[in-house]
């Protein structure tokens, strides 16, 4: 999952960015408004965490700008400003979730995993199961009838990912565009070793290759 | 304070009143003394054509009959006369057994009676030296009539006099109405002003009052706007204080930590201190209260956009059903309304099972408003303790007497009543009473 964190204090960003980090994100950082307007509309991210109070362009303009042009990545808005009638406007002017400042970082991992099952038709779900795999996002494992088998960082970051994206083909660069952040290398050999793992942790036939498309994950085992 | 009509016609009354009064009387008092000059001339005529008729006879004076008017002649004729000289005297025979009163002064008097009858007499008394003689000449008119006339004159003109008042004061009251329509006008803007249907004063008004309209409208926008800057200031002072905060808060997550449990547990235990007394205070401070007259809260307009993010907090599973009477305004600060039934709301929300409701609706002084949930409620002993929790700002709170805290100081501010019940849908219903912006000092 590749998140853009748009947000101008840079302490609150560093830690965001290494708590995010733990959680198996790959995040993506910017300060100013007029770079969120365009990166946030060429990159494919997965869920982008904006800050009202930006510099440059106002957080609430990059949303609408962002909402104008056609992006429909959910959208968390942070904000000091937390009253009812700013959380509103908010919400009019695109966001999909709104946490206000000071928050626990927990809330908001809850939020982000709340908001990509949402925006990805899994609604309601305590816990992200599909395939018959139950993934606690807390702890980084998964279960399978009961019992836990536990995973690599990456390993749980490419699980996650497909489970998100159940019975879809996934190509390996698309993989690669979701799992790393901007600056990191993006080897695709890195995704199929992972993916290998994967299948001698779980069974071969959680993740199915198409040959010359990439990868199905959850499909009727063929 | 007297309404400035009810002056006007009192001190209108009484400077007429006392006005006519003594013009009245003291015309009336002129026209009666000409007209006994006049009757004194005639008088006069009288006793001198009476010495005139004084001849000397064999047997010493004598009054010549047949110079004398018939009308002394005529009992109880309005015209007497009686002659006094050395040897005794003489009356008019229409005296008839009266006698004629003495003056005693020569000269006019006025206001004699004649004996039993109604006349009132004008008696004129002159001395006179003929033959050698002291004569003493009275005559007298019978003044009645006249007096009669001079009564009904002034009848009717006390009745005159009346009608011209009640006619004046009638005249008045449209005039004055009519002048004081822009000051009931500028009264009804006032109004309408305190219910927050306008927010500034029309300044189409008199010369007179124009320099009160421009200084309310001035007043009104002045007030606006500090009100807005000392919200921003409290805005920018909220998110200067809170992202640090939240930097701290989020530091306290760091695996740094995680070998010293307590003192995270310290630290986060302060900073949520520090987070609610902070959302609390700056709320506290925001609340406008009715200090902005021109702010409403158009139930119409905003309701949806709080149900929507309300849906969107708490997820489509929630039944969200508002029932306001249409076209509704609420004479308070959009923001602070928000706020209210935003953290209302989000509470009930955070509840319910399946169902909450909003009504809004008014009553015979002021507006209520009911927020029900079917959850599991509040059982009537603890009511009061939910209540009174959050209600020390230094107090342990969680999320919902937080909340409940602001809810408090909104409804406190517009001089309201809070109270907890039980909904009909099974849950805990909120009842808020409002007063009507009008009525609140």
């Amino acid at each position: 999952m590749r998140l853009l964190l748009v947000e101008d204090h840079v302490p609150l960003a560093d830690e965001l960015i290494a708590g995010l980090g733990r959680q198996g994100y790959a995040v993506d950082w910017l300060a100013d408004g007029r770079d969120a307007v365009h990166q946030g509309a060429t990159e494919p991210y997965d869920l982008i965490i904006l800050d009202l109070g930006l510099p440059g362009v106002p957080g609430l303009q990059v949303l609408e700008q962002w909402r104008s042009s056609g992006l429909a990545t959910p959208v968390l808005v942070l904000t000091a400003r937390g009253s009812w009638s700013e959380r509103i406007e908010g919400l009019k002017a695109g966001a999909d979730d709104y946490l206000t400042k000071p928050f626990h970082p927990e809330e908001l991992q809850l939020r982000i995993q709340a908001l990509l099952r949402r925006s990805h038709g899994l609604a309601n779900q305590p816990r992200l199961e599909s395939a018959g795999l139950h993934l606690d996002e807390g702890r980084q494992c998964v279960t399978r009838e009961g019992v836990d088998i536990q995973l690599t960082s990456a390993e749980f970051r490419l699980l996650r990912y497909f489970m998100h994206h159940p019975e879809q083909i996934l190509s390996k660069s698309h993989l690669a565009e979701h799992l790393y952040d901007g600056e990191n290398e993006r080897d695709s050999n890195v995704i199929e070793v992972h993916v290998n793992h994967l299948r001698r942790k779980l069974g071969k036939a959680v993740v199915e290759t198409r040959r010359g498309q990439g990868y199905r994950f959850g499909g009727t085992p063929a | 304070m007297k309404s400035i009509q009810a002056r006007l016609s009192v001190g209108l009354v009484s400077v007429m009143v006392v006005v006519c009064v003594v013009l009245a009387q003291i015309s009336l008092w002129l026209f009666e003394l000409g007209l006994q000059r006049y009757l004194e001339a005639g008088l006069r005529n009288e006793s001198e054509s009476l010495l005139i008729a004084l001849v000397k006879g064999p047997n010493g004076l004598q009054l010549d009959e047949h110079r004398l008017t018939p009308a002394y002649q005529r009992p109880f004729s309005g015209h007497y006369f009686r002659i006094d000289f050395e040897q005794g005297h003489w009356r008019s025979r229409s005296l008839w057994d009266l006698k004629l009163p003495e003056p005693g002064a020569a000269g006019l008097h006025a206001n004699f009676q004649l004996g039993k009858t109604e006349q009132s007499l004008l008696l004129l008394q002159t001395d006179y030296r003929r033959f050698g003689q002291d004569i003493s000449i009275t005559v007298a008119q019978d003044y009645t009539p006249v007096r009669a006339s001079f009564l009904r004159v002034q009848q009717v003109g006390l009745a005159l006099g009346l009608a011209a008042l009640a006619l004046i004061l009638a005249l008045q009251r449209i005039t004055v109405s009519r002048a004081l329509r822009p000051l009931e006008k500028a009264r009804e803007q006032i109004s309408q002003l305190q219910q927050g249907k306008r927010s500034q004063l029309d300044e189409q008004v008199p010369l007179e009052l124009e320099p009160l309209v421009s200084q309310i409208n001035h007043l009104l926008i002045h007030t606006e706007d500090s009100l807005k800057r000392s919200r921003n200031a409290l805005g920018n002072l909220g998110h200067a204080l809170k992202t640090p905060l939240a930097v701290l808060v989020s530091a306290t997550s760091s695996p740094q930590l995680d070998a010293q449990p307590v003192l995270r547990k310290t630290l986060l235990d302060q900073l949520e201190h520090i987070q609610q007394r902070l959302v609390r205070e700056l709320n506290r401070a925001r609340l406008s209260g009715d200090a902005l007259p021109g702010a409403h809260f158009d139930c119409d307009a905003e309701l949806e956009g709080l149900l929507a993010t309300l849906r969107m907090i708490h997820g489509e599973h929630l039944e969200l059903a508002v029932r306001v009477t249409p076209g509704l305004l609420l004479p308070w600060d959009r923001e602070d309304v928000l706020e209210l039934l935003g953290n209302l709301l989000d509470n009930a929300c955070k509840w319910a099972d399946s169902e909450v409701t909003l009504t809004i609706g008014e009553q015979n002084n002021g507006v209520y408003l009911l927020i029900d949930d079917d959850g599991p409620g509040i059982p009537e002993t603890q009511r009061d303790e939910v209540l009174s929790r959050g209600a020390r700002l230094d107090e342990q709170v969680n999320g919902h007497g937080l909340g409940l805290g602001i809810v408090r100081d909104i409804v406190h501010a517009w001089g309201g009543q809070l109270h907890l019940l039980t909904s009909p849908l099974g849950g805990l219903q909120i009842r808020i009473d409002l007063p009507d912006g009008s009525s609140v000092n």
